[in-house]
């Protein structure tokens, strides 16, 4: 566990060099010394959220063994909530009149977001766990995150419409100087800590009772349900804890870019969590940040050839899964420990 | 529950498939402890009767008792947690995970829900010490690290009956535990029915007449979703109608 979880921190602290700036002598601790260019920390940053959507994603995808073709709302559930609390709102529904003023405070932003993504995919999954499964379960989800799309859309009072939300204030860190968070370097390293407690959690749940329970259903739903397992509860439960680390990140997400628009929660967003778990890995833990950093690095290697950058992903993504099904980190398994390393993978 | 156990018990227990019944108006009692088999023909209804009795299927018609308790209507987690434990005909494991998670796993569902849930796997004591003593009942606990799915075909059905074990039954509900084993694996396989029998309740749907005549305490015989006769061995191999149906005739 510690070798694990401390190679992920590793590679958090690590990741900023990564990025494909040139030089390899900087540190956003030092950041006011050795200037890293402040878009590729960004990117770094991006990596790191969409490392931790991912990664909540694959309680449900990888050890589950349930794909949601819609985990994108939960994202923007959460991002929404957050700008929505960072700059109030005065939206009419019917009779009701919904007002608030707004707040800078990033903890109870983080709470809202956490308690409406929580509801929503308790609701969603008291309703669609016991009448789906495969690919009707990825279709129903898909379906429903079109619904959350098309509320962000076209309920411009409350969420701006098409352009969404702009302009939202990055949170002050109590203890620090105001603004602190407005550079690059410190939003880095706010958003590495925050990452690394969301992993820490997402390890603990996967690796729990609870979670080889999710494995089990994930390998034979009937057989668990014999042995005295209530596996629609866990299906829901699985569900819920995999939609609140997207919520943490959309969370994030608003902060980082002080804007928010429906985007989002798009067909788009829920696509791109889904190649980036294949592409790293379902089967592993930590396969699905490992995604999360291909996925980005290359848009990025590949920025100048934009326009083909779907055609190039859809490549990239139909090798992976023709070729190595387990994603890089099930290659780099492979390279390492043949056998063993297979179960361990399916335990994981 | 008492010290004695319960008994299992259906009440006029009918299953209609789109007009065809495969179970029809059967009252059986399944008194505690003991080898009970059902045997029949082919499309007898026995194994609809057992997935009935385990829950998988809902019954067209008819109640299910165990002891005083009526749990026609409980889901299939429902029954196992009180007891009432099932294996397939065709092999049911987790295929990816090793034979000792798979074990592990069973032994586990007896807390579902308790504190501790949360708590890293393999941390509970009790599972764990279940596990090893289970792992050494059905001889793999050489095997433990292994993949279920790549044990022998009769390794994967003795593991089954451990899974099954494991979740501590009053009641072993075992579909053809024997199909499809070598003449080793069959004898290996019957000492260790015969072992786990104390203090429980054994259903045996089997197709292996010497092994059903030597290991039964009681034999059902099912024909066209209805019972035909029950007894012991000795009166099922005397009785007349038993002998027509099986057109050969037993033993």
């Amino acid at each position: 566990m510690i070798a694990r979880l401390g190679s992920i921190a590793l590679g958090i602290a690590l990741l900023p060099l990564l990025m494909p700036d040139g030089s390899f002598d900087l540190y956003p601790f030092v950041g006011a010394r050795l200037p890293l260019h402040a878009g590729f920390v960004d990117l770094a940053t991006t990596i790191l959220i969409f490392g931790l959507f991912a990664l909540g994603f694959n309680i449900l995808f990888g050890h589950t063994g349930e794909l949601s073709f819609g985990h994108a709302m939960f994202f923007a559930l959460g991002a929404y909530a957050t700008a929505l609390y960072s700059k109030g709102f005065d939206a009419t529904v019917g009779p009701v009149h919904l007002q608030f003023l707004g707040s800078g405070n990033a903890f109870f932003a983080l709470l809202a977001a956490l308690a409406a993504v929580a509801v929503w995919a308790w609701l969603l999954g008291r309703l669609i766990v016991p009448r789906s499964s495969g690919i009707y379960y990825s279709m129903i989800t898909l379906a429903f995150a079109q619904v959350i799309y098309f509320i962000a859309f076209r309920w411009s009072d409350l969420t701006g419409g098409e352009d969404g939300l702009q302009a939202i204030a990055r949170p002050a860190v109590p203890g620090l100087p105001a603004g602190w968070l407005d550079d690059s370097n410190h939003f880095y390293i706010a958003a590495a800590l925050v990452t690394f407690v969301a992993v820490v959690l997402n390890y603990c749940i996967v690796f729990s009772n609870f979670g080889s329970v999710l494995r089990a259903i994930r390998e034979n739903k009937q057989r668990a349900r014999f042995l005295g397992y209530d596996v629609n509860k866990y299906r829901v439960n699985a569900f819920v804890l995999s939609a609140l680390f997207p919520a943490l990140a959309g969370w994030m997400w608003t902060y980082f870019q002080q804007a928010i628009n429906p985007d989002a929660g798009s067909i788009d967003y829920s696509g791109r969590v889904v190649m980036m778990s294949l592409l790293g890995g379902i089967n592993t833990f930590a396969g699905p940040m490992l995604g999360a950093f291909v996925y980005w690095d290359l848009q990025n290697r590949f920025a100048r050839f934009d326009r083909y950058w779907p055609e190039i992903i859809g490549l990239v993504f139909v090798f992976f899964v023709l070729v190595a099904p387990r994603g890089i980190a099930g290659l780099i398994a492979a390279l390492r420990r043949p056998s063993r390393r297979a179960v361990e993978q399916a335990e994981a | 529950m008492t010290d004695a156990g319960d008994a299992l018990r259906t009440a006029d227990l009918s299953r209609t498939f789109s007009g065809f019944k495969a179970v029809s108006g059967v009252t059986l009692e399944i008194p505690f402890g003991g080898v009970r088999t059902i045997i029949g023909p082919n499309g007898a209804g026995k194994t609809t009767l057992f997935n009935l009795l385990s829950g998988l299927l809902p019954p067209s018609a008819g109640r299910i008792f165990y002891g005083d308790r009526d749990i026609t209507s409980l889901q299939p987690h429902r029954r196992a947690r009180l007891g009432i434990a099932r294996s397939f005909q065709i092999t049911n494991i987790f295929g990816r995970l090793s034979v000792y998670e798979n074990v592990r796993l069973a032994a586990q569902a007896v807390y579902d829900g308790k504190a501790g849930f949360f708590f890293p796997s393999r941390s509970m004591r009790g599972v764990a010490a279940k596990t090893e003593s289970i792992l050494g009942d059905i001889g793999l606990g050489a095997a433990a690290d292994a993949p279920a799915e790549t044990l022998s075909h009769g390794d994967q059905r003795r593991l089954e009956i451990g899974l099954v074990l494991a979740t501590d039954p009053r009641v072993l509900l075992l579909d053809e535990p024997l199909a499809g084993m070598s003449p080793t694996e069959t004898q290996a396989t019957v000492d260790l029915i015969g072992r786990i029998g104390d203090g429980r309740t054994i259903v045996l749907v089997e197709h292996d007449i010497d092994v059903v005549m030597r290991i039964s305490t009681t034999i059902t015989v099912m024909q066209t979703g209805q019972i035909l006769a029950v007894g012991t061995p000795q009166q099922i191999r005397e009785n007349e109608a038993v002998q027509r149906a099986y057109l050969g005739g037993l033993a």
